[in-house]
């Protein structure tokens, strides 16, 4: 009789599985894979760019330093 | 935003598959899983909680002493549960297939309770150490319950049911401390708490073999 | 300045997303305001009353006459009153603030209908009350993690109804073009936390499952509220927090897609690993053993993302407090989970499993890891929707190594504690009595790592006060970095 839950269990592995490679086949088709460095950049605008620090001990602002980047 | 469905569907799917497999499947391969009847003693295995015993289970959830116990006995060579005495068994999943609510706990701060009926019989120790465990054992951590029992003016004779302080705990000449319904009820459920029966699958149960001799596991 | 579509507007499925304009960073974090300093509020308040629960939870645990008499404070009920007023008051009250914050500025647009949040709220923080208070009365579930009365729990749901209509309103409206990496994380929590809870009520409250089904639903529910709620609103801060004070985009974006969903699918079926020995049937503890392992690519991965990010930037924890408290959380998070890893593997569970060292990597990752995150991702957020700076470095600092000097105290003790704890109780012949008194230091220690972490909490609710009140024009030096248009003195 627990066959049946094994058998259920199984397929819906099966099921699951194959929709996450299906979505994985169809983000990559359409292009969801390919420009995945602008995302990194998406919290940055003119107000906020990259290269400026926002945050400081209260009193103690620098003046603008670029951090390192490699 | 095109790419939400998307994430929302992984989202989705991730949690079903671990719904499905433990708790769904769990649930309906327990369906099989049902008391024994045994014929000598014309009683089913496990046993439903007599009704003292019920309230005194609803005292124990209400003063959290799961946080403390634990409820499950692991297997010989798991740990050291058999050889402190703590069960002669396993516990097996057919233990608690009648309880309304299973306490198995996750803390050993004090020891495994799911045998404590069958370790530790008397309602004297019980009593006693609930007063104040230091009573019964020295150096324990567990908390005091005093407000688990009244003191009474003794009018006429004593109480059948007070208990016997030792000094300093003892009540003053005229009075007496006798334990209130709720105590009463916690150690009728502490009292409950046995998981002798033997079932089928208890009987395939790993033993160590003893050292020196070559000894099958038993059948 | 972006005009608000009215509510019916924003559920009406044929309006147009362009309803809504992209807004300025500095208009996001003022339509913010008042349902973020709400849940604020309400956040430290339930810190300062966890932690008083936690003192005295930890006193009583080495000398149980402390209070012994008060029935109300028994250490099954303070303890209960103390795991669940951090983490349903405190911890999920901070997630909120973060999560709607962050939202609103990932989603590029103001925050609207926060009406519909402050009601959230109000349930919210009732439903707790009358939660902690019925624990303390004796009404516990004992149900880890689910103690809360069944009389308060639909003040929970009604609560989140709201929250889920504020959130499906919000992605909806979204104008960022791109779904940042923390939004995944946000967007996942919103939605698996809701499905836990209610699996967890009906199977365990309403409809008990059968026997030890319920402990399986039970740790399904509990390490998944941990694994699928706060990590993943503890790393959006973080994949947030750390490029955002730098300056520097987050090392690795494939990464953290990498990381998202390996996460998603392992996490979830780690949670039966409390159960190790237990009586449950051994496949689906071998599954959860060999998910916990499997976690460890999630792990390393975020690991990775922000340990690259923040090489070569270490000089900026001297001047930011967020990113001290956030890295500490960061740090830990990796810690933590790979000692959880280490931890479902049957010998060593064998040895920890019912001991100090659970509750010592319990609060590494609720508190040396989510806490710190929460603390790190408020002294960002604050300033920017009150649009004044922290009045006080000194106790900002005296807060930041009083906890994490404490935490690593409690974590170092207890579980050094818990394995001599674990390896006495296997050997018999060592009286149990004795495996107890054997722990005693090492639980003193935790009281002592307690007070100091006590104090670091009073520093923090002292500042936060402090900033409330202070006046906005009395200040010395300038705001921290962000524009102040005047014209954002008006406040939804």
């Amino acid at each position: 009789m627990e066959w049946v839950f094994y058998g259920i269990a199984f397929l819906v592995s099966v099921l699951v599985t194959g929709s996450a490679v299906y979505a994985l086949y169809w983000s990559s088709k359409k292009g969801q894979l390919r420009d995945l460095e602008q995302g990194a950049l998406s919290i940055f605008d003119e107000q906020e760019p990259v290269g400026q620090p926002t945050d400081f001990f209260p009193g103690k602002r620098r003046s603008r330093t670029v951090p390192k980047t490699h | 935003m095109n790419r939400a469905p998307l994430i929302f569907l992984g989202i989705f799917f991730t949690l079903a598959f671990s719904w499905t497999g433990i708790v769904l499947s769990n649930q309906l391969s327990y369906g099989k899983l049902q008391p024994i009847t045994d014929e000598t003693e014309n009683k089913s295995y496990p046993e439903l909680l007599p009704g003292l015993a019920a309230q005194g289970k609803l005292v124990y959830q209400d003063l959290g002493c799961i946080y403390c116990h634990s409820q499950q006995v692991r297997r010989p060579g798991f740990g050291a549960d058999d050889k402190r005495g703590w069960g002669d068994r396993q516990s097996v999943a057919r233990d608690y297939i009648r309880e309304g609510r299973v306490l198995l706990g996750t803390m050993r701060t004090g020891p495994d309770l799911r045998n404590i009926g069958a370790r530790q019989t008397s309602r004297d120790w019980h009593m006693l150490h609930l007063y104040d465990p230091q009573i019964t054992s020295k150096g324990s951590i567990m908390a005091p319950f005093p407000f688990l029992f009244e003191k009474h003016k003794i009018v006429g004779q004593s109480s059948p049911k007070a208990i016997k302080l030792p000094a300093p705990y003892t009540a003053e000449a005229g009075y007496e401390i006798v334990p209130t319904p709720r105590a009463e009820a916690l150690v009728a459920y502490l009292q409950s708490l046995k998981d002798t029966y033997a079932y089928p699958e208890t009987k395939n149960v790993f033993v160590e073999p003893i050292a020196g001799t070559k000894k099958e596991n038993q059948k | 300045m972006a005009t608000a579509p009215s509510l019916v507007a924003s559920f009406d499925p044929t309006s147009s997303p362009d309803l809504v304009k992209r807004a300025e960073l500095s208009e996001i974090d003022a339509s913010t305001k008042i349902p973020v300093l709400f849940f604020l509020c309400s956040a430290v308040l339930w810190l300062l009353v966890g932690t008083a629960f936690a003192l005295i939870s930890s006193f009583k645990l080495h000398t149980p006459s402390f209070l012994g008499d008060i029935e109300w404070l028994t250490f099954g009920r303070a303890r209960t009153a103390h795991l669940n007023s951090v983490i349903y008051g405190w911890s999920v009250n901070a997630a909120f603030a973060v999560a709607f914050w962050l939202m609103a500025r990932l989603s590029r647009s103001v925050l609207r209908h926060s009406g519909l949040l402050m009601i959230a709220g109000a349930f919210w923080n009732i439903g707790v009350t009358i939660g902690i208070v019925g624990i303390l009365a004796g009404d516990s579930t004992s149900i880890e993690w689910l103690e809360i009365p069944p009389y308060a729990t639909p003040l929970l749901f009604v609560a989140y109804a709201f929250v889920g209509a504020w959130a499906l309103i919000t992605f909806r409206f979204g104008k960022s073009g791109h779904i940042y990496v923390s939004q995944w994380y946000l967007l996942a929590a919103l939605f698996w936390f809701p499905w836990l809870y209610s699996v967890a009520q009906i199977m365990l409250i309403l409809e008990p499952a059968r026997g030890t089904v319920q402990a399986l639903v039970n740790w399904w529910f509990a390490h998944n509220v941990l694994g699928l709620w706060f990590t993943p609103i503890g790393l959006a801060a973080a994949y947030y927090f750390i490029p955002k004070v730098l300056g520097k985009p987050i090392h690795s974006y494939y990464l953290s897609v990498l990381g998202f969903w390996s996460l998603a699918l392992f996490y979830n079926w780690a949670g039966v690993h409390h159960l190790i020995g237990g009586p449950v049937p051994a496949w689906v503890i071998s599954a959860g053993i060999a998910a916990s392992f499997m976690m460890a690519i999630p792990v390393v991965v975020v690991g990775i993302n922000h340990h690259m990010t923040m090489v070569g930037n270490f000089s900026a924890l001297k001047y930011s407090p967020t990113l001290r408290f956030i890295v500490f959380g960061a740090v830990s998070y990796t810690i933590t989970s790979l000692i959880g890893s280490v931890m479902a593997d049957r010998q060593v569970s064998e040895v920890v499993h019912f001991t100090h060292f659970t509750v010592a990597h319990a609060h590494q990752g609720m508190y040396a890891f989510f806490t710190m995150v929460m603390f790190g991702s408020i002294y960002y957020i604050l300033p920017r929707i009150l649009l004044k700076e922290w009045p006080s470095a000194m106790l900002i600092s005296v807060h930041f190594w009083t906890v994490s000097v404490g935490i690593t105290v409690y974590v170092v003790a207890l579980s050094i504690g818990g394995i001599k704890q674990g390896l006495e109780m296997n050997n018999a012949d060592i009286p149990f009595l004795q495996v107890v008194a054997n722990t005693i230091p090492y639980l003193l220690s935790r009281s002592m790592s307690g007070i100091l972490i006590t104090i670091g909490h009073l520093a923090f609710a002292v500042n936060f006060t402090w900033m409330l009140l202070r006046p906005r024009a009395a200040q010395k030096t300038a705001p921290t970095l962000f524009r102040t248009p005047p014209e954002m003195e008006v406040v939804r």
